[in-house]
């Protein structure tokens, strides 16, 4: 009797000793990654890649019934002012008909004015449309997962948007699946044009629902101007509507997203052929 | 004693790797669109929940090895500077493993409140060494202690969640 309980007491004793090594090698392990993480990004970003394309499908279906539940109140709030909002899109439709006619008008003068020019066309975007299945939030990073990747032609650093405005970047794709910067999220730097006057100033996220704009004279912005891509560093087109100025406050200039991030279902992955920050610089030739 | 069929040993080990998948499945929950208006920014720390849970409850179901690898999972799927995830899991089990005596027998609401201090030291470690790693710093208070707050109020609800399904799925076990 006495040998047995000696023998688990000393087994006992071996098991808690194993584990002390255990967790001190894997702290040890813990912070030879976070060197890595640092030297090594192009190792950690595949990795992140292969477990986004392997979470996707998973997602894809787990993120099935919140997106219905958010359709089907929407649906009863629309069915509630389907009347009033009738009536709203008749005048909408009157004015946007005069609005064409001006534009058909401008169009014409444009392409005359550009003939007489010898102007080159910009090239087009080309679009690849994906569906938001994962949404990361949290204090430390804010991006989104969506179901598109180089397989469908996404690429790192390419422009992602909806029809309200400017959702973020592409930075990590995998096969199937991408991760977008979105443009509250800390890492975010964005060139922008503020207001009618167009100053220039930095759009930059800090996690936050607002993101704050920098080098950006105090008077020269207030509540409700429009923020556009400036399409400064060839990371973005430019013109592309992101939001408005909500709050100036103690040299803290807020803006209010047009994209609502509580409703992303599906967006615009749009490829401007530009260089963009992103990628690796070209070499500087030798005169 | 009857030797166990393949069937029972089968539904064994599936039912001794339910603390594991229950984790798996909260850290992907976290992940998945709410159209929840403001809700993404301070999402609360469920995996977190999930570990301090296991740890206090089912010590011998989810080792340091599950809570590095749930960790390293974490910081892959969110972008977040690999390897802090991981700290901060095996630190929370450790700290409940080293204070076993404590937790043993207690009634969920202490086990709540000292989830209150451990989930501080966890939000505080993440946050440093999120500043240290990241490129760009150290990222605002305000996101990191509203996270930190909804955690805590959350814990209970999950916990019961998992408290519910241990007794159902993994009562002989």
């Amino acid at each position: 009797m006495r040998g047995s309980t000696g023998q688990i007491s000393r087994l006992g004793t071996l098991k808690s000793l194993l584990q002390r090594f255990a967790f001190l090698s894997l702290i040890g392990v813990t912070f030879a990654l976070m060197l890595i993480g640092k030297a090594d990004t192009v190792l950690v970003e595949r990795a992140r890649s292969a477990i986004t394309d392997a979470v996707t499908p998973i997602l894809r279906v787990m993120s099935e019934p919140a997106s219905m539940i958010a359709q089907t109140i929407n649906n009863v709030r629309e069915l509630a002012s389907i009347r009033e909002q009738n009536a709203e899109l008749r005048e909408a439709n009157d004015r946007l008909l005069q609005w064409q006619s001006l534009a058909q008008r401008l169009e014409a003068e444009n392409k005359s004015l550009r003939s007489l020019l010898a102007l080159v066309p910009e090239p087009g975007a080309q679009f690849v449309t994906a569906r938001v299945v994962g949404d990361v939030g949290g204090a430390f990073a804010q991006s989104v997962l969506i179901t598109a990747g180089l397989s469908s032609g996404v690429k790192k650093g390419q422009v992602v948007m909806t029809g309200e405005g400017l959702v973020g970047r592409v930075t990590q794709a995998g096969n199937a699946s991408s991760r977008v910067l979105l443009i509250s999220d800390i890492n975010s730097r964005i060139p922008v044009l503020v207001g009618e006057a167009g100053n220039r100033a930095i759009l930059a996220g800090d996690n936050g629902a607002r993101p704050k704009l920098l080098y950006l004279n105090q008077s020269a912005a207030a509540p409700g101007d429009k923020v556009v891509t400036s399409g400064d560093a060839e990371a973005f087109p430019p013109g592309i509507p992101i939001g408005q100025v909500a709050e100036v406050q103690d040299g803290d200039v807020a803006v209010e997203l047009f994209v609502a991030r509580d409703k992303l279902q599906y967006v615009r992955v749009a490829d401007y052929g530009l260089a963009g920050f992103l990628l690796e610089p070209p070499a500087v030739q030798q005169p | 004693m009857m030797q166990p069929t393949l069937l029972q040993s089968l539904d064994l080990s599936a039912r001794k790797a339910l603390p594991a998948a229950l984790t798996l499945m909260l850290m992907l929950f976290a992940l998945t669109p709410t159209n929840v208006p403001g809700l993404s920014p301070v999402m609360p720390m469920f995996a977190l929940m999930s570990i301090y849970f296991w740890a206090i409850y089912r010590p011998e179901l989810m080792g340091y090895g599950a809570a590095f690898s749930f960790g390293l999972l974490e910081d892959l799927l969110t972008a977040t500077p690999i390897g802090s995830s991981a700290l901060v899991f095996l630190l929370t089990q450790w700290i409940v493993l080293r204070q076993q005596k404590f937790f043993n027998a207690k009634p969920f609401v202490v086990t709540w409140f000292a989830f209150i201090f451990v989930a501080a030291g966890a939000a505080l470690i993440r946050w440093i060494a999120v500043g240290l790693i990241a490129d760009s710093g150290f990222t605002p208070v305000g996101p990191m202690f509203a996270s930190y707050l909804i955690t805590v109020a959350v814990y209970p609800l999950v916990g019961w969640l998992l408290a519910k399904a241990q007794v159902k799925l993994m009562g002989q076990v």
